[in-house]
């Protein structure tokens, strides 16, 4: 039995409604209790800003197109060098780095937990195998659904329970633990050269649109209970003119869910876009943010750009191919026989380029038009957008509006005419920065009920300790030291053990996989129906018995979350 | 200020030292008991590995000289990040001698490894005997090799000499390997000996070949002939390459002489 007492902290733990109190921690053998023997291990705070563990609802960390981002930019490597350390691996790479690397950054920044935002089913024991290694963190991936043509087909018959019993089997047999979709019926499309226009375009063969395959899909996930939402990357990524496709998504959005939201959209900040091409394109988040503001069954995340070398990866085939158009660097692209796909590209997001410097102000107009900070959480689409270690910039600029203005002066110079932002005076606090970065995350992947992103009794030991002591600071002028203190944590705590101490991590391994397994009736059990077998073996390169990830592919520690379903 | 490095016997030879901490700058800003470089997995004082002798002083990283005598094939590094100042190299010396360099000159007087002067910015280096492949290339993934200065090789070079090459310019005495001068963006490269399949997928530059090219892709436009004072030679000239968006590049080929059997 292990015990840890952490005291004197000022506590801001949104999901308890604890809005910045002095008070003690006290865990017992990985989760939060009231009180702990004398005898306990005691990590002082010394009053500074103490945040349950941070939650990244969407990031790309592990998994194939990953490991193909770091074969394709060898030099990236030659960024973030670190060498080894008792308890630390030796590391490289700044947008893709290695495994490592990605983990124990995570843990300076306070995260205890996050969300691989799109594995491909058939790829999955790859991603498993990354998250045995993403050490320091609880992981779960969220699988993707897009093309897969047992769920295309099923909606064309209009059968509502069998997209649920493919959905439901797929997920137990990967693994997994949301549903993903990307680009509905784009990356299908796309295996035959075309692109869907909106979400009334019908896909070729099936004779479906992808607003059916949403809608379904929806329903589909509500059937089978699951803890998180659909996660949906909207079609037209990126493209000028896409924020009425976003709308008429947002439009249609049915609330089925009183506990969480009916559809959590992510990167919202590339669907966004106004304009008919690039020489016209402008911002269009206060359209798409007033029409979230109306729909609380929403969530999105902002997929904030900042300035700076990245490497773009998505399961969106045909945009990654439109950028590579655009850019004319390198460019992979794969393909996932009947499920989905995937393009990678690096890019260089640049302040002298008007578009990039469009795009910079667009994810900080919706998280600042957005009213409810649970509606709208801070991330990058790591590192699609940016390389999570760029977090603690977005909180400054979240924070302090001179910050704002001093970037703002530096992007390029007609962005002013396009944007929203300058008109923009609001001012985060440390309360809302925690929602955004923490509680609505847990929230809206609907873990908090195993323990997740919050600091009451029962809830695992996820502790994140910033150098910050509130009073002191003034976030509007000393942007600075928000930065600097949001960078690195004085005590990153994880599963009741300290985990990270300023930057540099102290054990090596306590992590988790957590993931999903509707509990599916016999008669809907798809290993056991014909046409799904027949399927397999006519299409897959792999067997049915070969498809389930085994076992010893599984985190060992891991949770599993058994859901009662309604079919 | 004159430093002597003399590569002190080793017990094994083959361990590399990553040596980039010999650099006029250093010996400059720092006494010698202070300079640490890696041999193998260890940090070492430079005097474990060197016999280090220094002379007179220095105001400026231009009258700094270092001589490095002994076979360093396996000393990497030496003059990374170099602005001024002279290295003279007595034997041989190991990979990525005057890495992303922008001034002074290095002098081998040896043979050299692969990746001399890779994505330097300007300065010299001479090589008076062969080097090894991805000479004045940009490393694995990089966009860009040589961006100036001027790398002279006046034996062989190895395969992909001038990859990437961004400006600068190169010439190699002797012959080179495969793919000299492959993704060229501007620059000049020249080849005195032979080579095979010169410029591949090059934007820009132009490349002088006096021996025999074999091989020249056939993204490539044969277009005129013209005569060259400076070598005395009448030329084929090479447009393209093709394959590639801009093809704005050059290659040219001596013609040969038949007469010569």
């Amino acid at each position: 039995m292990s015990e840890l007492l952490v005291k004197n902290a000022y506590v801001i733990d949104p999901i308890n409604d604890i809005k910045g109190e002095i008070m003690d921690i006290a865990i017992r053998d990985k989760m939060i209790v009231e009180s702990v023997g004398s005898s306990a291990e005691v990590v002082d705070a010394k009053g500074c800003l103490t945040l349950p563990g941070g939650v990244d609802s969407h990031t790309h960390i592990c998994g194939t197109k990953v490991n193909f981002g770091r074969y394709m930019s060898p030099e990236d490597m030659r960024a973030g060098r670190g060498r080894a350390q008792p308890y630390m691996y030796p590391v490289s790479g700044y947008s893709v780095p290695t495994v490592y690397a990605n983990t124990y950054r995570y843990s300076a920044l306070g995260y205890t937990t996050v969300l691989e935002g799109a594995m491909a089913p058939l790829e999955a024991r790859h991603t498993h195998e990354e998250f045995f290694f993403t050490s320091l963190q609880d992981t779960m991936a969220n699988t993707l659904f897009d093309g897969n043509w047992s769920v295309m087909e099923a909606v064309a018959d209009k059968d509502l329970k069998r997209v649920a019993a493919v959905v439901g089997w797929t997920l137990a047999a990967v693994k997994g633990f949301g549903v993903k979709v990307t680009n509905p019926g784009g990356t299908e499309m796309w295996g035959w050269g075309k692109d869907v226009g909106c979400i009334h375009q019908k896909i070729d063969h099936f004779g479906i649109t992808p607003a059916e395959i949403i809608d379904y899909l929806i329903q589909a996930n509500e059937l089978l209970n699951l803890p998180h939402s659909v996660h949906l990357h909207c079609n037209n990524l990126g493209k000028p003119g896409n924020y009425k496709c976003t709308l008429e998504t947002m439009q249609r959005t049915p609330d089925l869910n009183d506990k969480r939201q009916t559809l959590y959209m992510t990167h919202v900040q590339f669907h966004s876009y106004g304009g008919t091409k690039w020489s016209d394109f402008c911002s269009k988040s206060d359209d798409v943010a007033w029409m979230l503001n109306r729909k609380p069954q929403i969530a999105i995340d902002m997929g904030q750009v900042m300035f700076g070398k990245t490497t773009t990866m998505t399961a969106d085939g045909p945009m990654e191919f439109n950028l590579f158009r655009l850019y004319n660097n390198k460019w992979s692209n794969h393909d996932v026989e009947l499920e989905t796909g995937s393009g990678i590209i690096p890019v260089l997001y640049s302040r002298k380029n008007l578009v990039n410097s469009i795009m910079w102000s667009i994810g900080l107009e919706l998280a600042l038009m957005a009213k409810n900070p649970w509606q709208c959480m801070l991330a990058t689409d790591n590192p699609n957008g940016a390389p999570f270690v760029k977090y603690p910039e977005i909180i400054a600029l979240l924070m302090s509006s001179r910050y704002r203005n001093e970037e703002f002066s530096k992007v390029h110079p007609n962005t002013e005419n396009r944007v929203h932002l300058p008109s923009l005076d609001r001012e985060m606090d440390f309360y809302e920065i925690a929602v955004m970065t923490r509680a609505a995350q847990a929230k809206a992947l609907g873990i908090t009920g195993i323990g997740k992103g919050h600091l009451g009794e029962g809830a695992y030991g996820d502790i994140a300790i910033y150098p910050i002591k509130t009073d002191d600071i003034d976030p509007a002028a000393e942007y600075e030291k928000i930065i600097k203190g949001f960078s690195s944590t004085d005590y990153t705590i994880k599963s009741g053990r300290v985990i990270s101490r300023d930057g540099n991590c102290l054990l090596n391994g306590n992590n988790r996989t957590i993931w999903v397994k509707p509990k599916i009736p016999d008669e809907y059990d798809m290993s056991k129906d014909p046409e799904f077998i027949k399927k397999f073996e006519r299409y897959y390169s792999v067997s049915m018995e070969n498809y389930p990830v085994e076992e010893a592919y599984l985190n060992q520690r891991n949770i599993c979350i058994e859901t009662e379903t309604k079919l | 200020m004159k430093i002597e490095l003399t590569l002190k016997p080793r017990k094994n030879p083959f361990i590399p030292v990553e040596a980039e901490a010999i650099t006029p700058v250093t010996f400059l800003e720092k006494e010698a008991e202070e300079i640490k470089i890696w041999g193998g997995n260890r940090e070492k004082n430079i005097s474990e590995i060197f016999e280090v002798k220094t002379s007179g002083k220095a105001d400026s990283e231009k009258d700094v000289e270092i001589e490095i005598n002994g076979n360093c094939f396996f000393v990497k590094r030496v003059g990374e990040y170099m602005k001024d100042g002279k290295i003279t190299v007595n034997g041989n010396i190991g990979m990525h001698c005057g890495n992303f360099m922008s001034g002074g000159v290095i002098e081998i007087s040896g043979n050299s490894d692969s990746w001399l002067g890779r994505e330097m910015k300007g300065g010299e280096i001479i090589c008076r005997r062969n080097t090894g492949h991805y000479c004045g290339s940009g490393y694995r993934g990089e966009k860009t090799g040589i961006l100036g200065g001027k790398i002279t090789v006046e034996g062989n070079a190895g395969d992909f000499i001038g990859e990437f090459m961004a400006g600068g310019e190169i010439i190699c005495k002797g012959s080179a390997g495969s793919m000299p001068g492959a993704e060229m963006l501007k620059g000049g490269l020249t080849i005195y000996g032979n080579t095979d399949t010169p410029c591949a997928n090059m934007r820009g530059g132009t490349c002088y070949i006096l021996g025999e090219a074999k091989d020249i892709l056939p993204t490539f436009k044969k277009t005129e002939s013209v005569f060259n004072p400076d070598f005395k030679k009448e030329f084929i000239v090479y447009e393209g390459d093709y394959a590639n968006r801009s093809h704005k590049g050059k290659i040219f080929v001596a013609k040969q002489d038949r007469k010569t059997k």
